[in-house]
């Protein structure tokens, strides 16, 4: 046995570091997020509840019913129900969504050619019974009231989820590199 | 032999481990005969997270089956994802532009790391370092968040399109990924100055689980399981895709095949992955993230889709009746995901849906391998040798 290795085992050198290191982060600030207390903000195109948008100017959904989030659901929990109007215009009589179904991967909302169903920044929606979670065309468009307020008097329209043309070139802002800091 | 004798034989015990166990990592059994403190058997039994996942995709498009992807290795999504991808771009014959490979070539080792943090907190765990856990979780908790930035996702995170990427990185991510990065290889040491040295954790984890590099290869093992065994493969260096041929990393080997080895192994990869991380940083090139000429595969953007008519008959075709293009054949494309190799194998009959998507999850195999590195050992190193191997049973069983 060497003589550091002597002293390694017997005065305990990497457990001393160890504690040392715990005690330093000890005197550290806490990472720790107090949760009820203090809410994280989501980031802006989180994926939360649903929401149906409504029109600005005429305040009704903009849904028309084509029937494409429900053809590209990977779990087919949207379902559609559409009539013909008297005037021969096709209106949605029920437009439903299972939320606990619902796996928020947003290809509803990525497939919707009219931005009506939209994915809202609200993550908190626990309940105590499954009814709850069976969202009709009111509550939907109840939560697009309630969690996209600032939407009310202007189209609803997310970037994020609904990338143009020019984001499919090159947009003249794009992210780089921009060197150390 | 007399009575007495016979009265104080010792029997072979059989005892059931999982699926609930808390260090099982998941809904692993595993059924032990013990003797006395040794396993003589141990006989894996998976299944109890089964949802058929490779049935699920032949009755969806090539862009609704992608979520799917998610949810094998859940702890490693953008991997997945990438892979998924890959693998249809492939069948396809389309290339991603070089920005989106960068960007995924970026986001897939930030998945390593996070997948790789995840796993030496609760092997650590596991084993009886505590402090461990709460470290790595710090700075899980950072790579999430980056990640929800970027796609609105922590953990299922769908990001990556056939042909390229879901939406651009934003200039905040981008510097917050880059701050990310000078900092960890810091965290890394904490990390080390915490458990490498450590006695306990030297006791519980040098020549436990040793596999020499021959049987490695023979289990069919991949990944930094296989790795630690000395055997230097690594789909990124030896097929590379997307980025990676033009970044540079080091691939970590091991030389014993016991745990600890798999374990530097691991903490070695941390270390690449974030040099390759600031090497993509610092090369992203400017251009488009979507393949701009394979409009009968991907989504048109969304402003095209109420003004033209071919945009608006791709949009409806592609995601009822899926990707328009499929060619008849059958393709198999492998990448190197943090568990090891993930590969998926693809028969097209031409039309939008897989006929059939088998996946070759590393999991699968190495949950294969834990009853040889488990008989003869002490029912306390069963732990470790379930730790080491990396398994997540989302990938397990499909």
């Amino acid at each position: 046995m060497t003589f550091n290795r002597f002293v390694k085992t017997v005065f305990l050198t990497e457990i001393v570091k160890g504690m040392a290191l715990t005690l330093k982060t000890f005197f550290s600030p806490p990472v720790t997020r107090q949760y009820p207390k203090e809410k994280r903000p989501a980031a802006p195109g989180f994926r939360g509840l649903h929401a149906l948008a409504r029109d600005f100017q005429t305040g009704e959904a903009r849904c028309v019913g084509c029937g494409l989030c429900a053809a590209v659901c990977p779990s087919k929990c949207i379902y559609i129900y559409t009539a013909d109007s008297l005037d021969h215009k096709k209106i949605v009589e029920r437009y439903e969504i299972e939320v606990l179904r619902c796996v928020f991967c947003g290809l509803c909302v990525e497939a919707c050619p009219y931005s009506a169903v939209a994915l809202t920044e609200h993550y908190e929606y626990s309940d105590y019974s499954r009814d709850a979670f069976y969202m009709t065309k009111e509550k939907l468009l109840a939560n697009y009231d309630k969690y996209m307020g600032p939407e009310k008097d202007r189209e609803y329209y997310r970037k994020f989820w609904h990338p143009t043309s020019d984001d499919f070139g090159t947009p003249a802002n794009q992210a780089v590199f921009r060197g150390k800091q | 032999m007399d009575k007495g004798a016979a009265e104080l034989q010792t029997r072979e015990l059989t005892i059931n481990m999982g699926p609930q166990h808390p260090a099982t990592h998941g809904v692993l059994r595993l059924v032990l005969d013990l003797d006395g403190e040794t396993v003589v058997k141990c006989t894996p039994y998976i299944g109890y997270l089964h949802r058929g996942v490779e049935k699920l995709a032949e009755n969806r498009t090539y862009l609704s089956a992608l979520p799917l992807t998610d949810r094998l290795d859940y702890i490693s999504a953008m991997a997945n994802n990438q892979g998924y991808c890959l693998a249809v771009e492939r069948l396809f014959g389309v290339e991603a532009p070089e920005r989106a490979k960068y960007i995924r070539t970026m986001v897939a080792e930030m998945s390593r790391i996070s997948s790789h943090i995840l796993w030496l907190g609760t092997h650590a765990l596991d084993i009886g370092a505590m402090t461990v856990f709460l470290y790595a979780f710090r700075e899980r908790e950072w790579l999430l968040d980056l990640f929800e930035m970027l796609c609105g996702a922590r953990l299922t995170t769908s990001y990556a399109r056939i042909g390229g990427v879901r939406n651009d990185v934003s200039q905040e991510f981008i510097d917050s990924l880059y701050r990310f990065t000078g900092e960890f290889p810091r965290r890394i040491e904490e990390y080390e100055t915490l458990i490498d040295q450590n006695r306990i954790w030297l006791k519980r984890t040098k020549g436990i689980g040793v596999i020499e590099a021959d049987e490695a290869v023979n289990w069919g093992l991949s990944g930094p399981t296989l790795r630690g065994s000395g055997v230097s493969y690594d789909v990124r260096k030896h097929a590379p895709y997307d980025a990676y041929d033009k970044v540079e990393f080091d691939v970590p080997i091991g030389k014993r095949g016991d745990v600890y080895d798999r374990y530097r192994c691991r903490m070695e990869e941390m270390r690449q992955s974030n040099r390759i991380i600031r090497q993509c940083i610092e090369k992203l090139p400017v251009g488009p993230v979507m393949a701009p000429d394979a409009p009968k595969i991907s989504l048109p953007p969304k402003d095209n889709v109420l003004k033209t008519m071919e945009s608006m008959i791709h949009h409806f075709v592609l995601i009822t009746k899926g990707p328009m293009a499929a060619p008849d054949g059958e393709i198999y494309s492998c990448t190197e995901v943090p568990k090891g190799e993930l590969g998926f194998y693809f028969v097209s009959d031409g039309s939008g849906r897989p006929y059939r998507m088998r996946v070759r999850a590393p999991s699968f195999v190495h949950a294969s391998v834990i009853p040889r590195l488990c008989e003869g050992s002490l029912v306390a190193d069963v732990i470790a040798n379930i730790g080491t191997v990396d398994i997540v049973l989302g990938e397990c069983d499909r």
